[in-house]
């Protein structure tokens, strides 16, 4: 079954379609890339799967449940039981320490639990950082972070955009390295990136161009061969 | 955030100070215009040191009736208490309250014999709260030593020299000093017109020879009016000083939640519900009121003690209650005013966070 499915899926802004008639189905445990040129309608497409907005037209259907008509209550309890969110700005609290801002999503989400934050800070190699604020850590340290706290609540679908757009090489390596794992333990992820590298990672990488899905190419050198034209 | 505290503080203070002077100014006044009682005061004439009673019961039914609001007579003796010197007044303590009614008493007047009531002075220097006791000794009529001891059922605060000075009963009195059928004089309050005052005055200095009627200025109406508007002045004051507090401490909030915007939209995308953001932000404020409240009261008191003093020369009494009220309605204020904040914040589009600055 899939957990993710949009159907003729368009979002407008005035005149501009950031969205037209967008048809794609993930599945559970489905490692996916999205690609395209700025503007293209990546982030747009992102902020709808994750119950972030709503469409202008079509059908999202998320773990069965149509998303797109969902009153902003409803999508409020989607976000918190469903969604795991990592950003290219990685947006930590910055009066909070490492460790309070994963506490910050098990707060809204349920109880906040010390000792699973820790956990998960382990799990991306964070655990001697946990007392640090986002200032006194580095940009690959924030980054898992922002990955720990996208992990605590185990979601159904983990959305990154641009999750190395901030990195450097060895940051990135790091951080492809945890989604190997997560994608190893069966995490369902989307990626939205310009880097082919990245992409090549996925199973498969839905081009969009003017809002619409280009092509959608397998891990099989393609994409890194349509972003190089 | 600082810059609405700040605002807190100083609403809290104004509100605070105004209202403390303005709880005391009637007290301050009333002192001010100490004849606000007693209109008329009934004295011995010529060189005589007393008038009989007679006399002056006989000036008294000069007046219809209806009009003597109250009429005290007054005996006075020096005496001592542990060997200080202060004045003993014989009085009739349901009457001097009548003729008196702005004295200030902690405690009660005199009801039973054995009760005192003494000035402030007094209790001060000899440490005595309502319900001590103390020894009073002196000399009577006939110069014989006298020693006896006394219930304080009340300190009385008049903002005159009444304040050194030691009351009981008439009854008391002559029981300690001696009974003579007179009295050193008798304070009056008449209701009936200046004129009118002035005419009985003269008739009874005229026919009543033991007796030298004064009249004594009272608080006129125009003074009363002057005070009235003095409060409603207060209290627009502090109207539009609340006003301005709320205005300060709503835009600093907008303008908080307009820096935070990020930070709401992540919240929300990971799922706050609109009740946590909301619940946040109004804690933020209620907190900033509190903390503003407890500057606002302490600041407030040193600010209405400083107007007393350069205005009313005397200091102002401490009221514990203000300082939770001040509190109170420095949160509710703060409140109220970060409702419309708190809707913005949770207006706040969880999609900022993807789309960045
Ligand atoms: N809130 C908005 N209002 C108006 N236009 C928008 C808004 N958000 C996105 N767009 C437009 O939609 C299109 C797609 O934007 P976006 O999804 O951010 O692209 P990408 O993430 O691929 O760079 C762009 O033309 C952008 O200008
Ligand atoms: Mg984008």
């Amino acid at each position: 079954m899939n957990l993710l499915e949009l159907n003729g899926v368009s979002k407008v802004y005035g005149s501009i379609y950031a969205l037209r008639n967008i048809d794609l189905a993930v599945e559970r445990g489905e490692w996916l890339a999205i690609m395209g040129p700025s503007g293209s309608g990546k982030t747009t497409m992102m902020n709808i799967v994750g119950g972030m907005d709503k469409p202008s037209s079509g059908t999202v259907i998320l773990d069965g449940v149509d998303i797109s008509k969902e009153s902003a209550k409803n999508l409020t309890a989607i976000r918190r039981d469903k969604i795991g969110l990592i950003f290219q700005q990685f947006h930590l609290i910055n009066y909070l320490s490492a460790l309070e801002n994963v506490m910050v999503a098990q707060y809204y989400h349920s109880l906040p639990d010390e000792k699973e934050a820790l956990e998960a800070l382990e799990r991306v190699g964070l655990q001697d950082r946990a007392k640090h604020l986002p200032s006194q850590l580095s940009g690959g340290e924030q980054q898992r972070v922002c990955i720990a706290r996208a992990l605590i609540n185990y979601p159904a679908l983990i959305l990154a955009d641009e999750p190395t757009g901030n990195l450097d090489e060895t940051n990135e390596g790091i951080v492809m390295d945890i989604f190997k794992q997560l994608h190893r333990d069966g995490s369902t992820i989307i990626v939205v990136t310009h880097d082919p590298e990245v992409a090549e990672e996925a199973q498969r990488t839905v081009v969009l161009e003017h809002g619409k899905v280009a092509r959608i190419v397998a891990a099989n050198g393609e994409a890194a061969a349509y972003y190089e034209k | 955030m600082f810059t609405a505290l700040l605002a807190v503080a100083i609403g809290a203070t104004v509100l605070s100070g105004l209202v403390t002077v303005y709880y005391d100014i009637p007290r301050q006044m009333m002192r001010e215009f100490r004849s606000y009682g007693a209109n008329l005061i009934l004295a011995p004439s010529g060189g005589a040191a007393s008038l009989p009673a007679g006399e002056a019961e006989r000036a008294l039914r000069y007046f219809p009736a209806e009009s003597v609001v109250g009429a005290a007579p007054y005996r006075y003796k020096a005496a001592k208490i542990n060997e200080q010197p202060f004045m003993l007044a014989g009085t009739d303590p349901a009457q001097a309250r009548k003729t008196s009614p702005y004295w200030f008493v902690n405690g009660e007047w005199p009801q039973a014999r054995g009760d005192a009531l003494i000035g402030q002075n007094v209790a001060d220097t000899i440490r005595l709260a309502p319900g001590g006791e103390f020894t009073l000794t002196g000399l009577n009529s006939e110069g014989e030593g006298f020693s006896r001891d006394f219930r304080v059922s009340g300190i009385v605060q008049t903002g005159g020299t009444e304040e050194a000075f030691i009351f009981v009963s008439l009854a008391d009195f002559d029981g300690l000093i001696g009974e003579t059928g007179e009295f050193d004089l008798v304070e009056c309050s008449i209701s009936a017109s200046a004129d009118e005052l002035q005419g009985f005055a003269e008739q009874i200095a005229e026919d009543v020879p033991g007796v030298t009627p004064r009249l004594v200025r009272r608080v006129t109406q125009s003074e009363v009016t002057v005070l009235a508007k003095l409060q409603s002045l207060v209290y627009l004051v502090t109207v539009i000083v609340l006003l301005l507090t709320m205005i300060c401490v709503a835009t600093t909030m907008m303008a908080v939640v307009a820096e935070r915007r990020q930070e709401i939209g992540l919240k929300k995308a990971l799922g706050a519900a609109n009740r946590s953001v909301a619940a946040e932000f109004l804690g933020e404020g209620m907190f900033l009121g509190g903390l503003g409240g407890v500057l606002g009261s302490a600041l407030g008191f040193a600010f209405a003690q400083t107007v007393s003093v350069n205005v009313f020369h005397r200091p102002i009494a401490f009221q514990p209650l203000f300082i939770p009220a001040t509190l109170a309605v420095s949160v509710v204020i703060t409140a109220l005013a970060s409702l419309i904040p708190v809707r913005s914040a949770t207006d706040v589009d969880p999609a900022v966070v993807l789309r960045g600055e």
